[in-house]
């Protein structure tokens, strides 16, 4: 991901005279810390009453723990208590100060001492701890000279409205907690390594984080851009893909379809059927739809393609088929319930579909949107007919409430399931997000939405069907992990 | 004094997590000493920094020395959680 914001300068400032013994500082920080990882930790803790099963109270934990975004931080507070109560600190600082050293010097000749070892480690990631052992003894050293509030001006402060890139020499892991991080758009620091803790809690956040940058010429308000590979689709896929999850792409042209298997998408999540007939002047024939689909399958070169049926209705219509109007058009006639009015529609899409399909064998699946009962889902099914061999899979949308509360029913009449989060968010919050006075509810790990992801899941897993999400919420990386552990066994994102 | 020989389980390594848990671990056997020796190294296990410092990655050959109190029930468990932690 590459981003550019203006730039936003930050040094450390610590005066060397020495108001505190080690001793003093030492219960301080101590304190601190123990602190700072006991409250992070107990805000994770969900009340076991809150949920009776055990999947939807992990899921809810998780969507807390991710809205908070600050796991990371626990552990990296858990890791400095423990260092700091490292016997090899205390033995070391006791060392100088036998040798005559001051209070400070002795922190100081510690802290050399100690991270010498460190240099000496063959292991990149290993090597990049020094980072964490140079932020306890300077918090330390700030604690001696007095410096209690060590913590950087919050740059968002003064740049409410635009968020900054924060640009510093160097950044320790609790400057990444204690800095206000809604206000950063990206880091750059000159010095560090990008397996350092920092980098870590960067990633973890979406924020892109550049390291090794020279900054001398960098002023205030300079815009600057960072770019990191590690941040956005890359990160997103590679984490799926060490979980042996599967990542594809949405697509609604054929170059859309190119570009995503150029990319490395290993198959097609959600082919959006509507945009073929809204760009057509007339309604597609049977030979063209099955021509285009041809091309379609000839351009995923192999991989799955799931070809979402004319999806309608609602906020979407064909220019040469005007509809009534209706009140409530997302509670109208959408999806399936368009197509099954006109099931002369269906039937040639279908029949173009399966007929497509034939030179491209185990490659095409027909996706149902918009599904609230198992008979839309068995009448689709009646007029794919014999589908020789299970040549074409059949999919459904779950994107109603509706479908979710009969997953188990929906499941045993299907090949897999598309949770599509957008709308299925809409209507299990009953928010119309476009409406800025209720769109703050419109939050697809609200807990009632976390309990449809994972009602979803289970009956997908005990029907023995593998279950995706195309929606927004699959192109969020700091949802990814969620999406994992929850068992989504594809992703199907906007881009790669 | 009892030991014996494990191999790393954790994919990175003895990285700052893991030698965190162990120290918890090694500081329930309050009566035990426990070192962690490399062919260039012994380490004390109840400090982090020493356990960090030996970079031990995954696969590594460690040796698991405990001496005095719950010697033979400190190794079993000290020994069970780096051939088997995977965090």
């Amino acid at each position: 991901m590459k981003i550019s914001a203006p730039a936003f300068l930050w040094r450390h400032n610590v005066s060397g005279l020495a108001v505190r013994t080690f001793e003093e500082a030492f219960e301080l920080v101590n304190a601190d810390l123990k602190a700072a990882a006991e409250t992070e930790w107990d805000k994770h803790q969900v009340s076991p009453l809150e949920a009776s099963d055990r999947k939807v109270r992990d899921a809810r934990t998780m969507a807390a723990a991710m809205a908070l975004q600050k796991p990371e931080a626990a552990s990296v507070f858990a890791t400095h208590l423990e260092m700091l109560n490292d016997p090899m600190v205390r033995e070391s600082v006791e060392a100088g100060l036998a040798a005559g050293l001051s209070d400070l010097e002795a922190v100081k000749a510690a802290e050399e001492s100690i991270c010498a070892i460190f240099a000496d480690i063959q292991d990149e990631y290993l090597r990049a701890r020094v980072d964490d052992v140079r932020d306890v003894f300077r918090r330390l050293v700030e604690s001696m000279c007095g410096n209690d509030s060590a913590l950087p001006a919050t740059p968002s402060a003064g740049h409410k409205d635009s968020k900054v890139v924060l640009v510093a020499e160097e950044l320790l892991p609790s400057d990444m907690v204690n800095l206000d991080l809604d206000g950063i758009a990206g880091i750059i620091c000159r010095r560090g390594s990008p397996t350092s803790h920092v980098c870590i809690i960067s990633h973890s956040k979406g924020i892109p984080i550049q390291i090794g940058v020279d900054i001398s010429g960098i002023k205030d308000g300079d815009i600057v851009s960072v770019d990191d590979p590690m941040v956005g689709a890359t990160s997103l896929s590679k984490l799926a893909r060490s979980a042996r999850r599967r990542v594809f792409v949405n697509a609604s042209n054929i170059d859309e379809v190119v570009e995503a298997i150029a990319s490395g998408a290993e198959g097609i999540g959600l082919f959006r059927s509507e945009f073929f007939f809204m760009h057509s002047p007339s309604l597609p024939s049977f030979e063209e739809q099955r021509d285009y689909y041809m091309q379609l399958l000839d351009a995923s070169k192999g991989h799955p393609l799931n070809l979402r049926l004319l999806d309608v209705g609602g906020d979407k219509q064909l220019p040469y088929m005007p509809v009534e109007k209706e009140d409530n058009p997302f509670m109208g006639v959408r999806g399936i319930r368009f197509l099954l009015k006109h099931r002369d529609i269906l039937e040639t899409q279908i029949a173009a579909a399966l007929s497509a399909a034939e030179q491209f064998p185990g490659q095409l699946s027909i996706l149902i949107p918009m599904v609230s009962t198992v008979e839309e889902v068995r009448a689709v099914r009646e007029i794919m007919g014999d589908n020789p061999e299970g040549l074409v899979r059949l999919g459904v949308m779950i994107e109603t409430p509706a479908s979710v509360l009969c997953a188990p029913g929906l499941a045993a009449e299907c090949d897999f399931f598309s949770i599509g989060t957008n709308d299925l968010t809409q209507y299990v919050m009953a928010v119309d997000r476009s409406n800025s006075e209720v769109s703050s509810l419109f939050d697809p790990l609200s807990p009632a939405m976390c309990s449809a992801l994972a009602i979803t899941v289970d009956a997908a897993h005990a029907a023995g069907i593998p279950v995706g999400v195309c929606g927004e919420l699959a192109s969020d990386p700091r949802a990814t992990r969620f999406l994992i552990d929850l068992g989504v066994n594809v992703l199907s994102i906007a881009k790669l | 004094m009892v030991s014996t020989k494990i191999n790393l389980a954790a994919p990175a390594g003895l990285h700052a997590r893991l030698a965190g848990e162990l120290v918890k671990l090694v500081k329930e056997y309050a009566g035990s000493e426990v070192q962690i020796v490399t062919p260039q190294r012994s380490v004390n296990a109840a400090s982090i920094l020493s356990l960090l410092s030996l970079g031990a990655k995954c696969g590594a050959e460690l040796e698991v020395r405990v001496d005095g109190g719950r010697e033979e029930e400190a190794l079993v468990s000290i020994a069970h959680f780096l051939e088997t932690a995977t965090i």
